[in-house]
């Protein structure tokens, strides 16, 4: 069930290619209640879930829009339904291998656009 | 652009009917590890950290707008520096049980799909992740 449909504004995390990184929720349907928190926790932007009616369980559909570190759906199930193909060592790992031209790169670049966020 | 934490729910002050002014959820900067590198700022999409541009280092400046139970900026931290007041899913599972917020969100749910309607997954007809 790995439909892959990548927003173009994610593609890229960092200067590293979004396709290459392995992260995103897998939903065990046997533990799944079918509750839809993690659903619409994720929120419209990024909106990696879909919901069946007739199953009543949430469906992963778009794996690469999700948030690389994030595990906010995950949290959010009571059940534990959800875990993801990597552990936070793996970000912290991929986060240090980014280069530091190109952080820099950015901060400058959403500080210019954002000055409320400088002080 | 850099990321947002999904939950637009947030900004609206409403946590699927609770308010977000009641809860306490949000990230904290250990000075000493940081080494200012930047990422959580740009890894948090809700303006919660501002830069100092002077000590070339990010802070706390918008607690509240924390997205609740998220850690996404701690996760990211190369350095560890960034810590949250308790385990998110017991913070998140206190939350839900104390306010018992499931008719709220399939309420939001059910708005989501109608507003989303691609997101709506028929198993039993087999167009979209159908077996
Ligand atoms: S939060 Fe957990 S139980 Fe609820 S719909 Fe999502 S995966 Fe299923
Ligand atoms: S980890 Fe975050 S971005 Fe990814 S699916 Fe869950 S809520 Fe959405
Ligand atoms: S990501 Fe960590 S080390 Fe980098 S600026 Fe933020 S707190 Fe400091
Ligand atoms: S945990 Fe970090 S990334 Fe997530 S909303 Fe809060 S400040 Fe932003």
């Amino acid at each position: 069930m790995e439909e892959t449909k990548m927003a173009s504004e994610f593609a890229v995390w960092h200067g590293i290619n979004r396709s290459e990184i392995n992260w995103h929720p897998i939903i065990d349907p046997n533990k799944c209640t079918g509750c839809g928190l993690c659903v619409v926790t994720c929120g419209e932007k990024r909106n990696v879930f879909g919901y069946d009616l007739q199953a009543h369980k949430a469906v992963v559909l778009y794996p690469d829009n999700c948030m690389v570190g994030c595990n906010n759906c995950q949290v959010s199930c009571l059940w534990n339904a959800i875990t993801y193909p990597e552990d936070v060592d793996y970000i912290k790992g991929l986060a240090r291998n980014i280069e530091k031209e190109t952080i820099d790169k950015e901060l400058a670049n959403k500080l210019s656009k954002n000055p409320d966020l400088i002080l | 652009m850099s990321a947002d934490q999904g939950s637009q729910i947030v900004n609206k002050k409403l946590w699927h009917g609770v308010y977000r002014t009641q809860l306490s959820w949000y990230p904290t900067i250990n000075d000493d590890a940081c080494t200012g590198c930047g990422l959580c700022l740009l890894t948090c999409g809700n303006s919660v950290f501002k830069w100092n541009l002077q000590e070339g280092m990010p802070l706390v400046a918008s607690p509240q707008k924390c997205v609740l139970g998220c850690t996404t900026c701690g996760k990211v931290c190369p350095d560890g520096a960034i810590s949250f007041p308790e385990n998110p899913a017991t913070f998140i599972r206190n939350v839900i049980v104390k306010y018992k917020v499931y008719p709220k969100v399939k309420e939001d749910l059910n708005e989501g799909l109608a507003k989303f309607p691609d997101h709506l997954v028929d198993s039993h007809g087999g167009d979209k992740n159908g077996k």
